[in-house]
């Protein structure tokens, strides 16, 4: 019982530190996708006397710089926002399957929200409704689900893909390559979000019909896995295609295919990634990457951070207005912004991403998202939640 | 012999039979044993832990625990099979692209082929193996990509659909809250093919083909032929895990999931020796279910994940070791 009243003492201070320095410092210092809902809510950290225990899920991409930083920007916000005592942090590989059981663990566990980076859109519907049976809020995060009382929170990846295609042929036609090949590669098979994506590529590429795309219109999938990535470059590189393409489009495993291409001494192609650290640093060395061409594109992992925040006001009452821009209930959209190395305006952005330190450089660099999360990028950084 | 005697007699029948019974199954009862402290241990750790925990962790385990009993019945036989997990992708897709939209009942039918599959897959493995004399893990190893190669080709990402009577067969209780329908599907399952399996002659050839190939042979067992069926029930019992992903899911998914591995780690602990010829499915079962067990215990104590599957391996070589111990003791003796 007398531990019990220390530990209590001591979350209690952390909390009105955590308080403190969520009052004293600015959220975020990098620049994020401007978010579309009208969903800011009325909850500050200082509202909530209660404290919450947080489920978190991340399945896919370990080793992946987006994932990683999603699942560290959910325990900054955490963290920051005075209102959590504990995040239960499920991430691994696995399958849908995988994910339900993981889900139901937190149930059990009785966390009052869950929030996870869904695997399928539609699988994880049971798990989900004996959430709500049981009290449990639940957001998803980076990609949405269907079941109906889940808030789905995530960039807008249709137009994600979308921007950066149409910019790759809109810049490639310019360049005399109207008629080019563009090599396209893609996320993991079936994710909400590349399946979004595919929607956007596909959109742009029919508004410019004299494209061709390898390996085919469906592209190649990398997993999101920086090393199948490599390899598939590597392959793409060896089999003699990379002479025959104008253009690349990548789903973010971007520094990789430019990487190999280095190694290769093989001439780099105009090519679209990702805000990820590596990347955006590239594009703006013209010394060591001579030639290289591209641009980048926010896919902000602060979803995880927001997704928390998104989960403490749906705990806390408050209401939140689904994006009417989406044809999907429950709603929250981000609006990606794109950053080349061609024009100044671009290149000024690029530069502007480049302020956070210590930041992992496979790490997206729009660290937080001030419109919803509360945390520093020092704090998403050193990826500690409460208690740790 | 007095009639006192033969009374005795018979009433040491019984006893002897259930001593017989406990030795046969001694490491069985042992994982069941350890699973009750490991139970009695989660609800030390999650008091909230009851009818939902126990509902979760029968659905999870159906899948992994069908696919223990694939992996257990080739190992019995001597061999090994790798390409489970992509024979459980590969109709767990088939049944999702055939069912969405269908009308139930043609759900029956799709389960019906999808299980002949299953046989048809495994045959193949096993004559492959027969007929080249390749080694089991290479050739299963290799089968794996192309039954994979084949999900992708029938579905090349998650999707597809689920008859509703299927899903309703695994999801939610059984006359009692504490009963999970997918533990009586586990139950009728495995003990449908394996009880008679077990008594048939083919049972006693697969035990005996594991055991010694060479004695087998000569006491004109069939040896390429049992190992063929081996291989078919295991194929069978991979599609009814891949039924199982289906169910739970609502959907197909190409890329096969952790499934191999683990069915090796669970007859591993579960008993089944991998030099062939020693366990049954009883301990595989059990196994899985602490192996799932443990997984749910980590998250309960807000393990790090990656730590968890650290101390999940080392539980395993723990418990193994500790098995391997009491057998080496017994053998002194």
């Amino acid at each position: 019982m007398k531990h019990t009243g220390i530990a209590r003492r001591l979350a209690t201070m952390a909390a009105v530190m955590a308080l403190a320095a969520a009052a004293c410092t600015s959220p975020g210092s990098s620049a994020g996708p401007a978010a579309t809902s009208g969903g800011g809510g009325t909850t500050s950290p200082t509202q909530a006397a209660k404290q919450y225990v947080i489920g978190f899920s991340n399945t896919g991409g370990t080793g992946n710089g987006f994932r990683e930083e999603q699942n560290c920007t959910a325990k900054a916000e955490a963290l920051a926002s005075g209102q959590v005592s504990k995040v239960v942090m499920i991430a691994h590989n696995t399958d849908s399957a995988g994910q339900l059981s993981d889900l139901r663990d937190l149930i059990s566990q009785g966390v009052d929200a869950i929030v996870f980076n869904p695997s399928s859109a539609d699988a994880l519907n049971p798990a989900l409704a004996e959430a709500k049976t049981a009290g449990i809020k639940t957001v998803a995060v980076d990609a949405y689900v269907t079941d109906p009382d889940t808030w789905n929170f995530y960039n807008n990846q249709v137009d994600y893909a979308y921007l950066g295609a149409t910019w790759l042929f809109k810049y490639l036609e310019a360049n005399g390559h109207a008629n080019g090949t563009i090599w396209y590669t893609r996320g993991i098979a079936g994710h909400p979000a590349d399946t979004d994506r595919h929607t956007g590529f596909t959109k742009a590429l029919s508004e410019h019909p004299g494209f061709k795309v390898l390996p085919s219109k469906d592209g190649v999938f990398t997993g999101w896995d920086p090393t199948t990535a490599t390899n598939l470059a590597n392959d793409f590189i060896n089999s003699g295609d990379w002479d025959k393409i104008d253009g690349v489009w990548t789903s973010g495993m971007d520094s990789q295919v430019v990487d190999a291409v280095k190694a290769a001494s093989k001439t780099q192609k105009p090519i679209v990634g990702a805000d990820l650290g590596a990347f955006a640093s590239y594009l703006l060395d013209s010394t060591k990457y001579q030639g290289l061409v591209g641009a980048a594109v926010t896919n902000t992992a602060a979803v995880g951070g927001a997704g928390v925040a998104v989960a403490l006001k749906l705990l806390n009452g408050d209401t939140l207005t689904s994006d009417p821009a989406s044809t999907r209930p429950n709603t929250l959209l981000l609006k990606p912004v794109l950053a080349d190395n061609v024009t100044d305006a671009g290149k000024q952005t690029l530069q502007s991403w480049q302020s956070v330190q210590g930041l992992n450089p496979i790490w997206p660099l729009s660290v937080t998202l001030p419109d919803w999360t509360h945390y520093t990028a020092e704090q998403a950084v050193a990826c500690k939640g409460p208690g740790e | 012999m007095s009639a006192a005697a033969t009374a005795l007699g018979e009433a040491a029948r019984p006893l002897d039979a259930v001593v017989g019974m406990v030795r046969r199954n001694g490491w069985a009862l042992a994982l069941l044993a350890f699973l009750a402290l490991l139970l009695i241990f989660t609800k030390v750790i999650q008091p909230r832990y009851g009818v939902a925990g126990a509902q979760a962790l029968a659905i999870s385990a159906l899948p992994l625990a069908l696919a223990a009993v694939a992996q257990a019945i080739c190992v019995i036989g001597g061999g090994i099979d790798l390409s489970i997990g992509s024979m459980m992708a590969l109709t767990s897709v088939i049944a999702a692209v055939q069912m969405k939209g269908q009308p139930e009942e043609f759900g029956v039918v799709v389960v019906l082929a999808v299980l002949v599959l299953g046989l048809i897959l495994g045959a193949i493995n096993g004559a492959v193996i027969v007929f080249t004399r390749v080694p089991d893990i290479v050739v299963t190893l290799a089968m794996s990509f192309v039954w994979a190669g084949f999900a992708l080709l029938v579905l090349a990402s998650p999707g597809g659909g689920s008859a509703k009577w299927l899903r309703d067969i695994i999801l939610g209780p059984f006359l009692n809250e504490w009963i999970p329908k997918s533990a009586i599907v586990l139950i009728v399952t495995v003990g449908l093919v394996w009880i008679p399996l077990r008594r048939s002659r083919l049972g006693l050839s697969i035990y005996a083909v594991g055991s010694n190939r060479l004695a087998a042979f000569r006491s004109g067992v069939g040896v390429g032929r049992t190992k063929i069926a081996a291989y078919a029930l295991t194929g069978l019992f991979a599609a009814l895990a891949g039924l199982g992903l289906t169910a739970s899911t609502g959907i197909g998914t190409p890329v096969p999931g952790p499934y191999t591995l683990t069915s090796v780690a669970a007859i591993v602990l579960g008993g089944v020796s991998l030099a062939g010829g020693r366990g049954g499915v009883l301990g595989p079962i059990v196994a899985v279910l602490i192996l799932q067990l443990i997984r749910s215990d980590m998250t309960f104590l807000n393990v790090d994940t990656n730590l968890a599957i650290v101390a999940q391996g080392a539980i395993l070589i723990g418990v193994v070791m500790f098995g391997s111990l009491l057998q080496l003791r017994r053998a002194r003796r």
